[in-house]
């Protein structure tokens, strides 16, 4: 185990952690990095600057429902003959830190638990006869690697700081990894240093109450969540919070410029839902105005006042001095690109979002019926397993008194008298769309393809449908939009897709047929694929993963597509091809394609989005 | 529906099953006990957000204009908002201890066939004020916690069936909240929407056979982003606010100093807002009063059934529902006579997800909606 003084760089996640430390209603600390960088070794160190006895619980990424929320504890209940509560891993945190790695992993459901047991600081049970308030009052520490997805955005809505992605680039740095990691250094210096760390950070808690902002500094910090496009208000008081934290753990009574640009690195600029506007376009929006000092023209508030008329708030603007704001502008660029490019919120990068293979309906949908089955295996359908143990009672219990003497359950229950409950879920068809985005008519069909993907998902919820969405252009397919319900994503997705370049048919396939797999392990069985192209696929695969890789040849482009068609046949997904060909100079690529898919073809140069959207249903 | 909802009332009344509960439960139970959280923010110290705060309002004044649904973004303080209602609610009557939230005839009514036909007289009930219940539904809940099932507890020790009643219970007559409510099991979906067709939740499982009133006013709140909401369930809310990121710096700062100041001391808070809250309940208590008095005339009737044609929309829920806030919304502002202009302050909630989407739209829906309900609002004014 390395102690959180011994572990080198990632200054940045150890900086958010001193912060944490210091001010537990920050509410945590996200750390992407990439694989083997120690993250969860620095996670784990966290205990150490923690005041001693602090619950610190792991959540492990297959936990179940019952496990996170907490129920009656069944086997308990039945042996002792009064109910037993159990409490679950969320309330378990309670006052401490609830460290989960691979934040991105973790299953939908559990992360909707986890977000509502943040921001009610409690668990609600509501289950199985239980009804009751655990609290719940934790600091979250979530580690990912980015290319494994994305972590929700609600869930981190509700975490104060994420950690800017860094890799360890520096070979000094690397070899001092390497000699910590090895044992080389002394272990009473480590106790020095952390004493030292620890007697740092209950200062700085002492102090904290006594720390102050200024007003200016507080509407600074607001303007910039405004400029970067920041959703809501909590990640306002979340960028207070840290600055105030900064300046408690410098000894400071005051906030300076540096607490300010931590917490727009640690707080605002991971949330950016936008750049902020360069400096020319400024000017050029900007209504001539007197009093605008030239030199300073990054008021980047071009378009607060045109939302808020009223004078009040355009006076307070002027009051802000220009000085925080620069120094605003200032931490947002050192930040710029490489933190929006690789861990914004708003990026479109590949996501593999992964998962864990789990047999759905042995725990979710509708409880359909009791079968017999092992305690464990699911859950006890309790009726059933009464009803099957009450015949029993007389018998049993006259020979349990014989062997044990008195006994004092009600019920005497054997193994084989458990029931499980059986689950039907409703899974609907998962549509991939594939859309072309290379060549002219890349727009229109960017229309066609939005308005059937919406269609699909405003017709047909009801069977549980969802859509992922892929487009294809220059060197290689993306995958916009992982499997989702959301017609707003898919919609701002496809707005900001750009088009042109060549057409990586193979790689789209290939990403189709990955998002297929995936789909699978997560128990969605139905997939279709809609591709909305001409099929003039002209980029091979290993252009996709290669910049230099030769050109593949005419046969070589074909021989993929088949392989990739043959595959998605024989995996049963079920295709349809769209043909926006608008010429007649067709050399009747895409009715191929379909042919090699094993799909239907429509030609649909001009489709309105209803009838892609049929063709897909029908 | 709404057959449906009738023939069920009438149903129900006359063979209710009440009977089979084997015992009634004796005084209350610790699972009604109420569930102390954290002190709410208090609702009156909400900056901003005026659309979510209207609509929830409105639906006390009116629990019939069926529920709101707040959808928008995160972290700008939905929750926060539907939790901090309970403080301004009014009080309401029930039968003291009843497990089902029940008015002194309700109780009667439902007790009948309990006690071998033998009617109970008034004076045998005990009336209490309670606090209108705000019940939150959490996304972890189990079917049978929320429409109620077998005392597994007493099953278990002494082997007696006795029904535990669910959440759908203890909301009856009041509120019943859902956030993110779009990522809610599809089975719960399924039962809330019978539950809110009928008004009445019907338990038939496990060898339990129960009935009891469960009217609520459904309050549902998420992000669209997380995934969207099922057509059917969008149906059942009269309702819907939008909630966005407000961009005034000024109110931000506001909110921020605000929300410090209670965490800080939440105490002292909650007591400087006291008298807006009280101010607000008085006008809410009032409102409610002067309800049955509002009219309206058949010319502002006209107009909205003219609206709503000309908006497109299927069925009749949305003039319903239009007239009906409409209403609420002229008490609340302790007018006696609705005008087409509370009609067009309301029709924006009430008819936004109650029109059909262009999917090819690039532009903001919101923004074309209210654009074409200005348009529409204008004529039929004229008219």
């Amino acid at each position: 185990m390395i102690a959180f003084t011994d572990i080198v760089g990632m200054d940045m996640a150890k900086q958010a952690l001193m912060l944490l430390a210091v001010d537990p209603s920050l509410g945590g600390v996200v750390i992407p990095a990439s694989v083997g960088s120690g993250k969860s070794t620095l996670a784990r160190s966290f205990a150490d600057i923690l005041p001693e006895g602090t619950p610190f619980v792991e959540l492990p990424l297959n936990v179940t429902e019952d496990r996170l929320i907490g129920g009656v504890d069944l086997e308990a209940t039945l042996v002792k003959g009064a109910r037993v509560v159990q409490h679950g891993v969320l309330s378990k945190a309670h006052e401490g830190v609830l460290y989960v790695d691979s934040l991105s992993l973790l299953d939908s459901s559990a992360v909707s638990h986890v977000m509502d047991a943040m921001s009610r600081g409690a668990v609600l049970v509501e289950r199985e006869g239980l009804s009751e308030v655990h609290p719940a009052n934790f600091m979250l520490i979530g580690t990912y690697d980015p290319s494994d997805g994305d972590v929700r955005m609600g869930l981190l809505d509700r975490i104060g700081m994420i950690v800017p992605f860094a890799t360890q680039n520096d070979y000094r740095a690397r070899r001092q990894i390497v000699s910590t990691v090895i044992g080389k250094k002394d272990a009473e210096d480590t106790a020095d240093e952390l004493k030292m760390l620890n007697g740092l950070i209950e200062a700085a808690k002492e102090l904290l109450p006594r720390v102050s902002m200024t007003s200016e500094q507080m509407q600074g910090l607001i303007q910039s969540a405004i400029s970067l496009g920041v959703e809501g208000n909590r990640v306002d008081i979340f960028a207070i919070k840290a600055a105030l934290a900064s300046a408690a753990l410098a000894q400071r009574n005051d906030v300076d410029e540096d607490d300010l640009k931590l917490a727009v690195k640690l707080v605002l600029v991971p949330r950016a839902t936008r750049m902020p506007q360069r400096e020319e376009e400024v000017q050029e929006e900007m209504p001539p105005e007197e009093e605008m000092p030239p030199e300073e023209p990054e008021t980047e508030d071009e378009e607060a006042p045109a939302d808020t008329p009223d004078a009040d708030a355009e006076e307070e603007q002027e009051e802000t001095p220009d000085m925080i704001e620069e120094l605003m502008m200032d931490a947002v660029e050192t930040e710029l690109p490489d933190s929006i490019m690789n861990i914004s919120l708003a990026s479109k990068k590949k996501s593999k979002s992964g998962s864990r293979g789990e047999a759905l309906n042995n725990r979710r949908g509708r409880f359909v019926r009791a079968q017999d089955g092992e305690m464990r295996s699911g859950k006890v359908a309790l009726i059933p397993t009464l009803i099957s143990a009450a015949p029993w009672q007389a018998s049993r219990k006259a020979e349990r008194e014989k062997k044990f003497g008195k006994i004092n359950t009600a019920l005497v229950i054997n193994k084989e008298d458990v029931k499980i409950k059986k689950f039907r879920d409703k899974s609907g068809t998962l549509f991939i769309f594939m859309v072309d985005a290379s060549g002219s008519m890349a727009l229109n069909r960017m229309r066609q393809a939005k308005g059937a993907v919406s269609h699909l998902l405003q017709n047909a919820y009801v069977h549980r449908d969802q859509v992922a969405l892929i487009s294809f252009r220059g060197k290689e397919a993306q995958l916009l939009l992982p499997p989702s319900q959301s017609v707003d994503r898919a919609k701002r997705e496809l707005d900001v897709l750009p088009t042109g370049g060549g057409t990586p048919l193979a790689s789209a396939l290939f990403l189709g047929l990955e998002t297929a797999k995936q789909a699978r392990t997560k128990g969605i069985s139905q997939i279709m694929f809609v591709l909305i192209t001409d099929g003039r696929g002209n980029i091979g695969l290993q252009s996709s993963i290669d910049k230099d890789a030769p050109k593949a040849s005419k046969e070589e482009l074909e021989k993929e597509i088949e392989a990739l068609s043959a595959t998605v046949f024989s995996e049963g997904v079920a295709s349809i091809v769209i043909d926006t060909q608008m010429n007649y100079l067709s050399r009747g690529e895409a009715p191929k394609l379909a042919e090699k898919l094993g799909g239907r073809y429509f030609y649909l140069p001009n489709a309105k989005a209803e009838q892609i959207a049929e063709a897909a249903l029908s | 529906m709404t057959q449906t909802a009738s023939a069920a009332k009438k149903s129900a009344a006359t063979k209710a099953k009440a009977g089979s509960v084997a015992r009634k439960s004796s005084g209350p139970k610790k699972a009604r006990t109420r569930k102390k959280q954290a002190q709410a923010f208090p609702f009156t110290a909400i900056v901003g957000q005026e659309e979510m705060k209207l609509s929830l309002i409105l639906n006390i004044i009116d629990p019939r204009i069926g529920g709101v649904l707040v959808m928008g973004h995160r972290g700008t303080g939905k929750s926060t908002t539907v939790r901090a209602l309970a403080e301004v609610l009014p009080m309401i009557e029930r039968v003291r201890d009843d497990i089902y939230n029940r008015t002194p005839s309700q109780f009667i009514e439902g007790e009948k066939a309990g006690k071998n036909g033998k009617a109970l007289a008034p004076e045998d009930i005990v009336i209490e004020d309670i606090p209108v219940p705000v019940v939150d539904l959490p996304l972890g809940a189990t079917e049978d916690r929320v429409c109620g099932t077998i005392d597994i507890e007493q099953a278990l020790t002494s082997g007696v069936k006795a029904f535990e009643p669910g959440l759908l219970a203890q909301a009856n007559r009041g509120f019943l909240y859902i956030d993110e409510v779009n990522l809610l099991d599809d089975h719960l979906v399924d039962v809330l929407l019978d539950v809110a067709a009928s008004g009445r939740n019907v338990v038939e499982r496990e060898g339990i056979s129960i009935r009891h009133p469960a009217r609520f006013v459904l309050v549902g709140s998420g992000n669209p982003e997380e995934g969207e909401l099922r057509p059917q369930l969008l149906d059942r809310f009269g309702l819907h606010a939008r909630i966005i990121t407000i961009t005034d710096v000024a109110k931000r700062v506001e909110i921020v100093k605000r929300r410090r100041e209670f965490d800080e001391n939440p105490e002292a808070f909650l007591k400087k807002w006291t008298r807006e809250q009280k101010k607000l309940q008085k006008q809410i208590l009032a409102a409610k009063y002067l309800l049955p008095e509002i009219t309206m005339s058949d010319d502002v009737l006209t107009d909205i059934a003219k609206l709503c044609m000309q908006l497109g929309i299927d069925g009749h829920r949305g003039e319903l529902t239009i007239t009906r806030t409409a209403h609420a919304f002229a008490a609340f502002r302790g007018e006696k006579e609705v005008t087409m202009d509370h009609v067009r302050e309301i029709a924006g909630l009430a008819l936004r997800h109650r029109l059909r989407k262009d999917p090819l739209e690039t532009l903001d829906a919101g923004e074309k909606i209210e654009r074409e309900l200005a348009k529409v609002l204008g004529e039929a004014e004229e008219v």
